[in-house]
Parts: C-alpha cells; structure tokens; sequence
C-alpha cells in the first residue's frame, strides 16, 4: 500500500478521537444520536411548542381517533381521550416525565454508584464486607418490589417514586460497576501504576476509567431501559405519577377502561416507550462497538 | 466441596439475617400507627429480637383484611408466580438458545442483525403494554386463548400446592385432564408476554458467550485440525459455550420476577404481585415484609442451588474451588 | 526436494483504516526432511504466513500468491473440504500458550481420541475379533498410550483423565505434539512452540521435535523470535522482517555469509564469549523501531532503518540466489 501522506506520524489520533471516527462511520448510530438530542430538546420543551395544552378539554372533540383513519381531525393528529384532550400533546409531557425523569435517575445513579463501587473495589477491609453483604441482600430483593415498599413509606407521588426507583436500581448498578473495577484491578498496568505510588484517585482516573468504558456504557444503558420501564410500570400500577400529571404509564392506565371504545389511547404512549428505548439502546449499542473496536 | 457447601450456606445465612432486619425495619415503618401491640418490649434490639423468633416459628403476621396466616397465603401465591417465571423460562430458553447461538455463531451477517433487531425489539416493549394488547387479541382473532385468570371458573380445584399444574393434575377424577389443559391454556399468554423480556436478555448473553468461545484458541485448534465447522460446533463450542449461561440467567431471576407480578396485575392471575398490590390498596401493608421475605428467600436458595449445578457440571469451576483455598 | 514450496506470498488485511498489505512477496522452500527455522521479531509476521499455509485465515484476508505447493498439493486451489482432509493430516500444526489451545470442558482424553485416525468397521471388527482369539489389536487406548510415550510422558492414565487446566505449559504442549503426530503428518508447523516456558522445559521440547525429525523424517517449521535458540537445531533459516522474507539459506551460509544487512545485524546483536568486545562496551542494535503495521515504509521495508540503504531502496528488490541461499537485497554485504 501506498502512503502519500508524508507526515504521517503527526495524526496518531487519541483514543477518544478515535473511537468518535469509528462511531461517525455507523450511520444508524450517528442518527440514534440525533434522536436522543430531539428527545432530550423534546422532553426539556415540550410544552412550548405542543398544538394543546394537556389539560385543555374539549366536550365537541371526544374520543377522536388519529387523523388517519376516518373521523380524525387534523388539529389532533393522534386524535384525542374521552374528555378531548389532545392525545400527542399528552404523550410529550408524558415523555418529559418519563424520559427527563429517566434521564435524571441515571445521571445520579450513576455518579453515587460509580463511587460506592470504585470506594468499595479500592478498599478492602471490614467496610468492604459489610458492603457487600448488604449488597447481597438488597439485591436478592426485585427491584419492583424493593420501589413498591419504598413508595408504600414515603407515600405515593412522582418525586417520590423517582426516588425509590434510583433507590431500588442503585444496588445493580453498584454491584455492577464494583465487578467491572474489580475485574481491572487485576490487571498488570495497575499494579505497575500502584508500584508507581499512585493514589486512589490517581489509579481510578487514569488506570480504570479510561479501561472500564465499555462495561460501563452497557451497564448505563441498562440502567436506563430499567429506570424507563420502571417509572412507566409504577405510574401504571398507580403507585407513581398521580393524576393530573400526565406520565405515559399512568395514561396508560387511566386509558384502560376505555381500550375496546379506543384503543389508541393505550397505543402511542406504549409505542412512545418502546420508541424512546429503541433510540437509545441503538445509540448505546454504537457508542459500545465503537468503544470496543477503538480499543482493538 | 463440604467446605465450599458450609462457605456457601454461612455466606446465605449472613444476607438473610440482614434480610430480617431490613423487613423489621419496614414492619416498623408501616405499622407505626396502626398497631403498637408487638413494641411492648423497651427498645429496638428487643423488638427485632422478639420480631426473628416470631420468623423462626413461621409466624409472619396475620393479614389484617381476612385474619389469615401471611406465610401461608404468600407462599400458595407465590407458587402461582413460580409457574408463571419457569414456563416463561422454558418458553424463552427454547426460543432464545438457538436463537442466540445463530447469532454468535454468523457473527456480523444479516442473520446476526436481524435476530439482534429482534433481541431489543424485545427489551424495549414495556412488559405491562404488552401485557394489556395481549389482553386486546381475542377483540381481534376471537377468543383463542383466555386472557383472564388463573383458571376457569367452571373448575373447582382445591389448593394443595399452589402450583396449579400440579393441583389440576390431583382432580383428575372430577374433570379428567380438562383442567388441566384449562390450566396450560390460562398459562400460555401471561408466559409469552413475561418471555419477552427473557428472550432478549437470554438471546444476547448466548451470543456474547458463542462469540468469545468461537474466538478462543482451541476452536482455532480445532480448525488447525482439520474437523469440519459443524463437528467443532457441537463437540467444542457448545459444551464451553452454554454453562456460562446458566450463573447469567440467575441474576436476572429478580427482574423476571419483578416482571412477573406485573403480568399478574394486568392479567389477573392469581399470584404474590396480584396479592400484594390489592392487599397494598387495601391498606394492607404487613403483607410487604412477609411477601418480600418469600421472594428473597426463594431467590437466596435458588441462587445457592445453581452455584452447586455449576460445580458439578463444569471442571473449570471445580478447578478454581480448589485454586481459591 | 522441496515439501513446501511457497512463492510471492502476499497477504492483505481490512482493517479499520483500509486495507494493509502485511506479508509482502514472502518465499519459503522447505526442503523434506529438515528442520526449518522461521526467524523474525514478534508482529513481523510468521504466524501469519503459517495460518496462511494452515489456510486458517479470517474473511477479511487476501491471501494471493504465485505458488503455493505441497508436495504435488497446489494449496491455492483447494476447496474447504479438500483442505480438511489435509490439515490435521499432511499438515499440522503446534502453537504457543498450548494450554488456550486445549478445550477447558473436555478430558485430554477425549481430546486426543478426536485426532486419531478413523476407526472404520474393518479395524472395529478386528479388535473384536483379536479380543476374543486374544490376539493384540492395537485398541485406541493402546494408540494413545504409545503416543504419549512418543512424547515422554510415562504415567499416561492419569494424564488422560484430567482436564487441560489440570497441566502445567510444558504437558500440555507434549500433549499438542503428541496430537500433531497421531497422523503422521509431512509437516509440523510449530509457532513458538517454547514461548513462556521455563528453560528446562524449553530444551525438552526442542529435544523431542528434533527427536521426531531425526526418527520419522518429519519435516519441522519452527517459527521462533529467538535466532540463537533456534539456530541450534535448525538446518535451513528464512529471516523475516515486517512482512518481507529478507534471507534464507542453510544454517551454515547464514551463520557464515549473511549478505543481508538484517541478517548481519540480527549476528551482530547475539552476545558472544568474543575476546575482542571491548569492556563496557556498547551492544551493537539497529537504530530505530519496527514501523507500525499501518505505516510501513515503501520499498524494502528495512530502509529507513538500515545502514547500507540508499535511492534505489525505495524499490522493491528482487530475489537473488546463489546455491539455493536466496536474499531481497539490493546492495548485499559481499564478502571479503
């Protein structure tokens, strides 16, 4: 092979460049990408720019099936609930109760866990084996069940089912990242980076960060798809959202009643969290296969 | 192998006492102003002393709806929940295996996307919808199979076990097998929507496992042999392939039961999710500690039970037992 | 007469940044009965050009070449069936870190008895028939017993019965060789066959290869990083640097006449008991490194770092050979 460019040395590309010009060249990833900026834009302004606002009833406009099918109406495009409220804009709230809240689950998930879990890798000991135990056992516990005992103690409410959920997904995703520290811990550059006498801080950033990017991804994603489902399943079961708050799940169930009459009700918001967890799972599995072949 | 059964056993014992005091703790938590009878004694330690022994004797509180012992109906439900996870599991391991061998096996064909299109087509549907547009099909293609209980009203089983394919087989004099395949039919919905989820997960970790068995060096070896693709298949990447599964799927034991009580719920079947959730709305809340003492419980045992499987059946694991010491 | 005649050997690899040629016109002619010695540093591509002749390669491999003959085999031209009833047969092949290539989930027992010839009916009935005349049919116990003992390993039962992570590296490789030969086979390749092994178990091993071709007359590829180790036994070398075969020729004429630069430095850099290296002195290394697989220089790949590289070292050189010792040169040491 033939290589024109004579200063070739000069583009060795960093690592994180590089995985970027892996992951640019997946064009299903790169459009996941945009997806989830929509989504996340979606979410943060939904009701700035909805038709309706998700309240707003309207007795002439009941029950209307998406403009489509015969009946429909154009100003509701997916058609409206019995008291003839406009059924997309009720889905883009929902999504920014049940994406944003999602979203904000695994960001401070994922921070206190990444802590704990690099904390207890890092440190041996008594304080370590009371973690784990304890680990053991709030794992052993579904974390449905662990949300629902939680929410039965503070009381049924959004935050609050926001907060049993990052409480009861917390100890996955500790154990999770403590394995994925662990497991690099063993490996020969650390003990050389701890011969250097580098500090915990030191070996965590430079020594496994950078290393446990790919689990780390995976285990996020998961995060998640759990918190997502989670939030919808409690607002389902009338344990989370209550109910002029418009969450896809709780609309889910407040439409059940009336699944025979019209059964798109119960439709676009499952299709909404089915949509919004394809999008960033596509986005995820990109981001993973270019970090694993960067790497390569 | 005793001394790794007494590790094992000490390990379990530890994480269900911490399993005690945290369902003491919301024993207390919820019971603070409906009934202060059991918190006679002075202080916590004595209470949650008085609250273990109560648990050792089997006495895990009295449903305050209809009086009746909660261990008991907990454990009669929960079965219900059992047959549920392991038909689901039977359901979707005979779906997924093949599925997900396929895929790592023609890693980065079409063939590969597709099932892997497939794998989170499945993790994305939220369980509870497709529970409810399942409840939807016999508006469509008729009433096929039933949507709605446990079993048909027509039969009148007496519970003995809980697991009602096992109850329906003990009345065979009444109904012949008619309950019995009443039973299956009730089953077949509820499994194939909690499936869903355990097809994707089972489908990804088979495939991750072929691809890094097919990877290995002794598969290299094997070709280096001259053995022909299927023979090294079946005798070499099977056998490494499938164990590694089987510790995998135990973690996800907890989400399948999480879901699971979900399905309940949207199906009405008769099950610990169903239980707890009308007991919950009832304001029933000594049913939390009782219930979530059985699910652990099952899943510490479970989780124990195929620790030792693993041992038995694959000598890398029994190797490194001996390493450990 | 030449076993393995291989000529412009080219082999191309899609990776992420296009496609990179790795094995550039390599040539290698193994005489029949001889110990071959593949020498060049780890990445310059030996296993490659094995898993080439092996045809163990991945999709995304180009492997051209002029001619690549075994015996009267043209091994280009082989279908994937034919090429099974080679490998394992005509060919095969021993590998570095034995233990990984050994399947962790079965017996070695097993394992061995999947390499041993077909049983067919004939051999089947025989045995019964022996059984019961009690007259000695070899049985595949007694097959494996004596190739275990082929390979010096005396308690061979409980050998059997354990599994690969059982046995320490040098077992296992005395288990690969001992696999290698069940079929008598033309060519052994051995790809750093005592890379990672303690140097008790290093010279066994090497015994025993040298044991076979002395007894069998099976012919050796040794693929090895270490030119003084594998000089010893070795009765034909071909250096590689980088994908290209630079020299090859008999052990005497490399030894005594290299005339390609690498060659001289790679006898330069072995340490010698040599009265006239003067104390504290400097050890003699080439200057610079070896070039990354996706920045190969043009050319003789050795320019930029070779002291006798001049213009015309852009190009390519051709193959000169002179009584059958063949080198890529185009200013060869000449001889004084």
């Amino acid at each position: 092979m033939l290589i024109n460019n004579g200063f070739n040395e000069d583009k060795i590309q960093s690592p994180l460049r590089y995985i970027w010009s892996i992951f640019k060249s997946k064009s299903i990833a790169v459009v996941a990408m945009w997806l989830v900026i929509l989504l996340i834009f979606a979410a943060i302004f939904a009701p700035h720019f909805v038709p309706h606002s998700p309240l707003a009833q309207n007795s002439d406009k009941m029950l209307l099936p998406p403009y489509w099918v015969d009946g429909g109406d154009i100003d509701h495009i997916l058609g409206t609930d019995d008291l003839g409220r406009d059924t997309l804009s009720r889905v883009f709230h929902g999504l920014q109760f049940t994406f944003g809240g999602a979203i904000l689950i695994t960001f401070i998930v994922a921070i206190i866990g990444m802590v704990i879990g690099a904390s207890a890798a890092l440190t041996k000991g008594i304080k370590a084996s009371i973690l784990h135990h304890l680990l053991d056992a709030l794992l052993a516990i579904p974390s449905l069940l662990l949300a629902l005992i939680l929410i039965t103690i503070f009381g049924p409410s959004y935050y609050n089912c926001l907060i049993a959920i990052s409480l009861s997904l917390l100890p996955q995703f500790i154990r999770a990242s403590y394995l994925a520290i662990e497991q690099e811990l063993g490996k020969q550059y650390i003990i050389a980076l701890q011969l250097d006498g580098a500090t915990n801080l030191r070996l965590f950033r430079y020594g496994i960060l950078p290393n446990i990017l790919e689990p780390t991804i995976t285990v996020i994603n998961r995060l998640f798809t759990m918190a997502i489902i989670e939030i919808a399943t409690l607002g389902f079961l009338g344990f989370g959202a209550q109910l002029p708050q418009t969450e896809l799940g709780s609309l889910i169930a407040s439409s059940m009643e009336l699944i025979y009459l019209s059964p798109w009700l119960v439709i676009f918001p499952g299709l909404a969290i089915f949509l919004v967890i394809v999008i960033v799972n596509v986005f995820a599995e990109g981001l993973r296969h270019a970090v694993i072949e960067g790497e390569e | 192998m005793l001394s790794f059964l007494i590790r094992r056993l000490n390990l379990l014992l530890i994480t269900a006492f911490i399993l005690t005091i945290i369902a003491f703790a919301i024993d207390r938590s919820v019971t603070i102003e409906s009934d202060l009878t059991l918190s006679e004694q002075p202080n916590y330690f004595f209470q949650y002393l008085s609250y273990l022994f109560n648990l050792l004797d089997g006495n895990f509180g009295y449903s305050s709806l209809d009086n009746q012992p909660l261990l008991t109906r907990g454990l009669l439900f929960f079965n219900a929940t059992l047959e549920l996870c392991f038909s689901a599991l039977l359901i979707s391991c005979l779906i997924a295996i093949p599925l997900g061998l396929l895929a790592g096996l023609f890693r980065n064909t079409k063939l590969d996307y597709m099932i892997m299109t497939v794998a989170i087509v499945g993790l994305a549907l939220p369980v509870f919808w497709v529970g409810v547009m399942a409840v939807l099909l016999p508006s469509v293609w008729g009433d096929v199979l039933p949507v709605d209980g446990n079993l048909s009203l027509i039969y009148d089983v007496p519970t003995v076990t809980g697991f009602l394919l096992i109850d329906t087989l003990l009345v065979t004099k009444e109904y012949g097998l008619f309950a019995f395949f009443d039973r299956i039919a009730h089953l077949i919905l509820p499994s194939l929507v909690l499936s869903f989820f355990l097809v994707t997960e089972i489908i990804r970790l088979t495939r991750h496992s072929m691809t890094m068995v097919m990877r290995s060096n002794y598969i290299k070896a094997a070709y280096a042999k001259g053995f022909s693709r299927r023979k090294i298949v079946f005798t070499h990447a099977l056998r490494n392939a499938l164990p590694p599964i089987i510790p995998q799927l135990r973690l996800q034991l907890s989400t399948v039961i999480s879901f699971a009580m979900t399905i309940e719920i949207v199906f009405n079947l008769d099950g610990i999710g169903k239980w707890l959730f009308t007991s919950l709305k009832a304001g029933d809340y000594l049913v939390l500690p009782a219930g979530m003492l059985i699910i652990t419980g099952f899943i510490l045992f479970f989780s124990i039970l195929v620790e030792i499987i693993m041992v038995i059946i694959s000598p890398l694991r029994r190797g490194s037992l001996y390493v450990d010491k | 007469m030449a076993l393995l005649d291989i000529r412009n050997l080219s082999i191309d690899i899609e990776t992420a940044q296009g496609k990179i040629r790795v094995i550039d016109k390599a040539s290698l002619n193994i005489v029949e009965g001889s110990i071959h010695g593949l020498i060049g540093e780890s990445g310059s591509g030996k296993t490659l050009i094995a898993q080439a002749i092996m045809g163990l390669h991945n999709n995304n491999w180009t492997v051209t070449a002029d001619r690549m003959f075994l015996g009267g085999i043209d091994l280009t031209k082989l279908s994937q069936k034919e090429r099974r009833q080679i490998m394992g047969k005509e060919i095969s092949m021993i590998f570095q870190k034995p233990s990984s290539y050994l399947d962790p989930s079965q017996k070695i027992h097993t394992q061995i008895k999947s390499v041993l010839p077909k049983q067919t009916m004939k051999i089947r009935i025989r045995r019964i028939l022996g059984k019961i005349r009690r007259v000695n049919v070899q049985s595949s116990r007694l097959q494996m017993k004596e190739l275990l003992h082929k390979v010096g390993i005396q308690h061979d039962i409980s050998i059997l019965n354990s599994y690969p992570h059982q046995l320490s590296e040098g077992v296992c490789q005395k288990i690969m060789i001992a696999m290698a030969i069940a079929n008598n086979p033309r060519l052994i390749i051995a790809d750093e066959p005592t890379t990672s092994m303690e140097a008790v178990t290093q010279s066994q091993i090497f015994r025993l290869l040298y044991k076979l071709n002395q007894l069998n007359n099976t012919t050796l590829l040794i693929l090895s990083n270490n030119f003084a180790n594998t000089s010893n036994i070795s009765d034909y070398m071909t250096l590689v640097y980088c994908g290209q075969t630079v020299e090859s020729g008999s052990y005497k004429q490399i030894i005594t006449s290299a005339m390609h630069p690498y060659t001289q430095a790679l006898l330069k850099t072995m340490i010698h008991n040599d009265p006239s290296h003067e104390h504290k002195g400097e050890l003699y290394t080439l200057p610079g490194n070896i070039p990354s697989a996706n920045q190969l220089p043009i050319g003789c790949r050795l320019g930029p770092r070779c002291p006798r590289a001049q213009r015309t070292c852009v190009e390519n050189p051709s193959v000169t050979i002179k009584k059958g010792h063949s080198f890529r040169c185009h200013y060869p040491i000449k001889l004084s």
